[in-house]
């Protein structure tokens, strides 16, 4: 699994498709391949932060359900906005959305064998 | 003096206490928590109850201190030792917003570095970790803008006082300052 955050509009998906030679086919946006679909190509989840976000809206537990899916599914490229760097926000679960994505972020790059932040375009690996 | 800065949920905390420790154990120096943190409510006490399970077993002496920071060093034995504080940005909210009337940023700035300069001078080492609340786009009441821009003045002095700057980005440090 390989890991790539960055701020908003920094071509984050165009510099992993570029890099790996992917089209848009292999990209799930917002979304995690259910189940039995899991292909033997590399799959791209673009705005995981939006899966996140949609996941806790649900009540939903997506510390578990990542892991499961990465557990199943290594052969993958989890790209991801970082939303942690501003003023802590007034509502709860605006606050509950960007403390848990940045956790979820800190796991799966614990667990990632490479991890890139992209900035500009420009892809800067930090581990 | 090490600055460690990151956003919310970075890592930076874990981090900085991982830092701390081996600093400390490098010259087997006792070592203090400063605790920043003023709590208001049921989420306030779930994050101090969630950062002391996180550091009970890494040994270190916790001093709640939410202003005044160099107040802290009378609590503290003479003698070595390696001092965690814990966050710039709380700290400053305290200041700023002590009276009822908001302080102006520079005076805030100037107290809080000029603590830090104390317990700088005081201990053997020295870690502060700050807050990454710079990048979220969002034009805030004046009030909150300038609290911002306190934030990143007094970043900017630690820095220039800091041997060594890290950001925490996904539980990676990235070296700013070396």
């Amino acid at each position: 699994m390989k890991l790539v955050i960055g701020g908003y509009a920094q071509g984050k998906l165009q510099y992993v498709l570029q890099k790996y030679h992917l089209t848009e086919n292999a990209v799930w946006d917002g979304s995690l391949p259910v189940n039995a679909a899991y292909p033997e190509n590399i799959v791209v989840i673009n705005h995981f932060h939006q899966w996140v976000r949609h996941s806790l809206s649900e009540g939903r537990c997506p510390e578990k359900e990542v892991v499961s899916f990465v557990n199943q599914c290594d052969n993958c490229i989890i790209i991801s906005d970082e939303i942690g760097n501003g003023i802590v926000p007034i509502e709860e679960f605006e606050r509950e959305y960007r403390e848990r994505t940045g956790r979820i972020l800190v796991t799966l790059a614990e667990r990632a064998e490479e991890v890139e932040r992209v900035l500009c375009g420009i892809g800067q690996k930090i581990k | 003096m090490i600055l460690v800065t990151g956003g919310s949920g970075s890592g930076k905390s874990s981090y900085a206490e991982e830092i701390a420790m081996m600093l400390a154990e490098g010259n087997n120096t006792i070592k203090y928590y400063l605790a920043t943190m003023q709590v208001y409510d049921e989420e306030g006490r779930r994050k101090v109850e969630r950062h002391r399970t996180l550091r009970s077993w890494k040994g270190f002496c916790t001093i709640e201190q939410p202003t005044n920071i160099q107040e802290a060093l009378a609590e503290m034995n003479t003698g070595k030792k390696t001092i965690l504080l814990e966050c710039i940005s709380n700290l400053t909210a305290n200041e700023m917003f002590a009276d009822r009337q908001p302080r102006a940023v520079a005076e805030v700035a100037e107290k809080i570095v000029g603590g830090v300069e104390q317990l700088k001078a005081n201990t053997t080492h020295l870690v502060v970790v700050t807050n990454n609340v710079f990048e979220d786009g969002i034009i805030y009441d004046a009030t909150t803008l300038a609290y911002i821009r306190a934030i990143g003045r007094i970043n900017q002095q630690l820095a220039g006082l800091a041997q060594q700057v890290v950001e925490v980005v996904a539980g990676i440090p990235v070296i700013v300052k070396q």
